[in-house]
């Protein structure tokens, strides 16, 4: 089906819709309008990627420094805090001296990000989980913080779609707080993984499943099937994991409907502000740092939650002084990221499987979804909410081996069955987690930056807590020795599920997006991607955001349909 | 046909192919400069081995010192040891990038072992009798309390045991990830080892 709403000036064309950001989000809204007939420009901060640059099959050997590159501590000091920035990929992550943002004294935050066509979907780690009713009305259970305007049932349509075309491996458990999906079949768990299984259940009645991963067990789309060679955030030869350049960006480009602009780095919107509608962007090209507008009928941000509210807060105007679309002054406030930290890890002597260089390396780990104040356990009186768990076991190399010398050697390859869990709590929002534009500080090309102030509350810190007691209990049921047990929480953003700063709601007064992902105050200007979000859950939050990006898609397509737009 | 041969004889070439259409657009728009040394296609792995090599940051004695102690850590076996896998130069490279805490910390704990041998033999480590090296190293690696039991290992603590574990650290994490130390695991050299098969025995028969 294609639509016919292009309107061609001359000299300057005015797209259908601008799409900011190329990320998992964007490459939904730009695939999404394309397809749809419309005219979308999509521009992305950084450059093109292309499979050439990709390095998941190069040994560290060849590597200089073997990913201790003195290049990647100067240049990326905080994206280094990423388990995926590494020597291989660095210049996939943005340049923390071109991109600098702050936050007050005592209040670190991590934030960790990239600037490529593809943006954080290049390296991401991929576990796919759906929202259950219970995070979206939890404020109908417990009292704090609000509701998200959709329910469930709002939602459902769109994860199929977008499970559907993703591919997202796993195993159906009829659990009630992680609803099933449309699952590619599941990767298969080690002993030691099945071994917590089976006692999990037994003793606790709780539930271990593999890994809902956006990784490929079988040809899917045009895509290859999972070849285990590990290392996914390099890159995928077969294109196994889901990154959008490789599947909606280039989808939206094969409709004929789409213009990719790379290197357009988004300063803010333009306004008409006669007719109380945005007219387009403009950006500053990130080589020659020529200042350029781009005309659209529809701006649609997905330049990341803190980046697409930057950008909103850097187009203040003289009706909208604290911030475009921001009458409501929740612009930048309620900024979560699950809290992670807490957990535990052991070994199983009784597993005597060795470690094997030559084992396929399974991109994925084991999940147990959240079992506190659910619908049928007690609730808790030390916190609200809850978390997951992600993990897994092993055999692995034993590198920490005592002693030195011939031994030495001999126990490194007799290896040791480690096993372990980490939790994803949910975050709560609140105001007093926000961020805003630094008047004294400028990224490279000249574009105010931000000052992000955000600290776990308690809340947080009881989960975490929680946490390592849960974990602990269940790996010493599984026979766990030597359980090590952690409580801490890390600083924010270390989860790297930046959600919030502007969030849906029903109520104009009190947040930015109506239920469709258009801002209350200015109706051709969307923000669909996670600052949406109203409250945090504890799954990881890229499908739930592509999902709302599709149903926000949908509505827009049909508001064109009926020129409302 | 095997998956892995199925990869290596073109199955990639066939998804790149079918994806041409963004990559030239991508490419279009790229700098190469912006891209890493590793994915620019750049093989390092005979850096080290280079003729005429010199230390960047080790003095000589420092230098002899480690390939000593990287090699009685480490040794040659049926496998090769640290000295061949050139585990000094490889410490000497990224500890002259390296923080000055960390520098540091690697050279006093070198100072110590020397430190040590002088006190005990009244000669440098390296210099030192395989057999006196080996009287400070068991001294060192395996830290007992008067009872002779484990004492709980504490790295931060500035003991003896503390700087041979930091010397250690850096002596493991060179040898295993260089090329000889892949092969001391036993890896193939290979990426594509077939679908991840997982566990196949019956409930609570796992071994």
């Amino acid at each position: 089906m294609t639509m016919n709403f292009t309107a061609l000036g001359a000299a300057q064309q005015t797209y259908d819709a601008v799409v900011v950001g190329s990320g998992a989000t964007g490459g939904w809204a730009a695939k999404q309008l394309a397809e749809a007939g419309l005219k979308v420009a999509l521009l992305e901060a950084g450059r093109g990627v292309s499979p050439k640059e990709f390095t998941e099959h190069m040994p560290a050997y060849k590597l200089k420094y073997r990913d201790h590159s003195p290049e990647v501590a100067r240049t990326r000091p905080i994206q280094k805090q990423c388990y995926a920035c590494m020597e291989y990929n660095y210049e996939w992550f943005v340049n923390d001296l071109e991109n600098p943002y702050s936050t007050p004294p005592g209040k670190p935050f991590s934030w960790q990000r990239l600037r490529v066509l593809g943006g954080r979907s290049l390296v991401w780690g991929r576990q796919s989980y759906r929202l259950s009713e219970n995070d979206l009305k939890a404020t109908s259970r417990d009292g704090y913080g609000d509701d998200w305007p959709i329910s469930y049932a709002d939602l459902a349509p769109y994860y199929d779609i977008v499970e559907g075309y993703v591919g997202i491996s796993g195993a159906a458990e009829g659990n009630v707080m992680l609803p099933d999906g449309q699952f590619l079949p599941p990767m298969k768990m080690s002993c030691g993984e099945v071994q917590l299984r089976e006692s999990v259940k037994a003793k606790f009645g709780r539930t271990v499943t593999i890994g809902r991963a956006a990784v490929l067990t079988q040809n899917h789309n045009g895509r290859g099937a999972c070849h285990y060679c590990g290392p996914c955030e390099r890159g995928c030869s077969t294109f196994s994991y889901f990154s959008s350049p490789f599947t909606t960006v280039k989808d939206a480009l094969s409709s004929g409907n789409c213009t990719l602009f790379t290197n357009a780095v988004v300063s803010h919107v333009n306004m008409d502000s006669e007719a109380n509608k945005a007219r387009g962007v403009t950006y500053v090209d990130r080589m020659t740092r020529q200042v350029k507008e781009i005309r659209g009928k529809a701006v649609i941000l997905c330049a990341q939650a803190l980046e697409s509210t930057r950008i909103l807060l850097n187009s203040s105007t003289r009706d909208y002084p604290s911030g475009l679309a921001n009458s409501s002054g929740a612009l930048g406030r309620y900024l979560m990221d699950h809290v992670v930290g807490g957990g535990a890890s052991g070994r199983l002597p009784d597993l005597k499987t060795l470690p094997d260089a030559n084992e396929p390396q399974r991109p994925n780990g084991i999940y147990i979804p959240r079992f506190r104040n659910t619908p049928s356990s007690t609730k808790e009186t030390r916190f609200i909410r809850g978390y997951g768990f992600q993990g897994g076991a092993g055999a692995e190399f034993n590198f920490s081996a005592e002693g030195y010398g011939t031994s030495f050697k001999k126990s490194v390859k007799e290896g040791v069955y480690e096993i372990s869990l980490g939790a994803f709590g949910e975050s709560l929002p609140r105001w007093d987690n926000y961020c805003e534009i630094d008047r004294n500080l400028n990224d490279a090309w000249g574009i105010p930056a931000l000052r992000i102030c955000m600290t776990h509350g308690d809340n947080e810190a009881a989960l975490m807590a929680d946490a390592g007691t849960t974990a602990a209990e269940m790996l010493e049921a599984a026979g766990a020795k030597d359980i090590r047990v952690q409580t801490d929480v890390a600083v924010p953003g270390m989860a790297i599920h930046e959600l919030g700063t502007a969030r849906m709601g029903s109520d104009p007064k009190n947040s930015v997006l109506n239920a469709f992902n258009q801002t209350h105050d200015v109706r051709n200007i969307f923000v669909m991607d996670g600052a949406s979000f109203v409250s945090s859950g504890c799954q990881n939050p890229t499908l739930t955001m592509m999902a709302v990006t599709v149903r926000a898609c949908s509505h827009l397509i049909d508001r064109f349909r009926r020129s409302e737009i | 046909m095997k998956r892995r041969e199925l990869i290596r004889a073109g199955l990639l070439m066939s998804f790149a192919a079918a994806l041409r259409p963004t990559q030239e657009m991508a490419q279009s728009a790229k700098t190469p400069s912006e891209l890493t040394p590793a994915q620019s296609g750049v093989d390092a792995s005979k850096y080290l081995a280079a003729p005429g090599w010199r230390p960047l940051f080790l003095d000589e004695h420092q230098n002899e010192t480690l390939i000593v102690l990287s090699d009685l850590i480490i040794p040659a076996t049926d496998t090769p040891g640290a000295k061949e896998a050139l585990v000094n130069r490889y410490i000497d490279l990224v500890l002259a990038a390296e923080t000055p805490e960390t520098q540091g910390a690697f050279l006093n704990a070198l100072g110590y072992l020397d430190g040590e041998s002088m006190r005990r033999f009244e000669v440098a480590f390296r210099r030192a009798s395989r057999g006196q090296q080996d009287e400070l190293l068991v001294a060192l690696a395996y830290p007992r309390d008067a009872g002779g039991r484990t004492v709980e290992p504490d790295a931060s603590s500035g003991t003896g045991h503390a700087h041979f574990e930091t010397l250690k650290e850096h002596i493991v994490t060179a040898y295993y990830s260089s090329q000889i130390g892949e092969r001391e695991l036993g890896s193939d050299g290979g990426f594509a080892h077939g679908d991840y098969e997982g566990c196949d025995h019956t409930e609570g028969n796992h071994n």
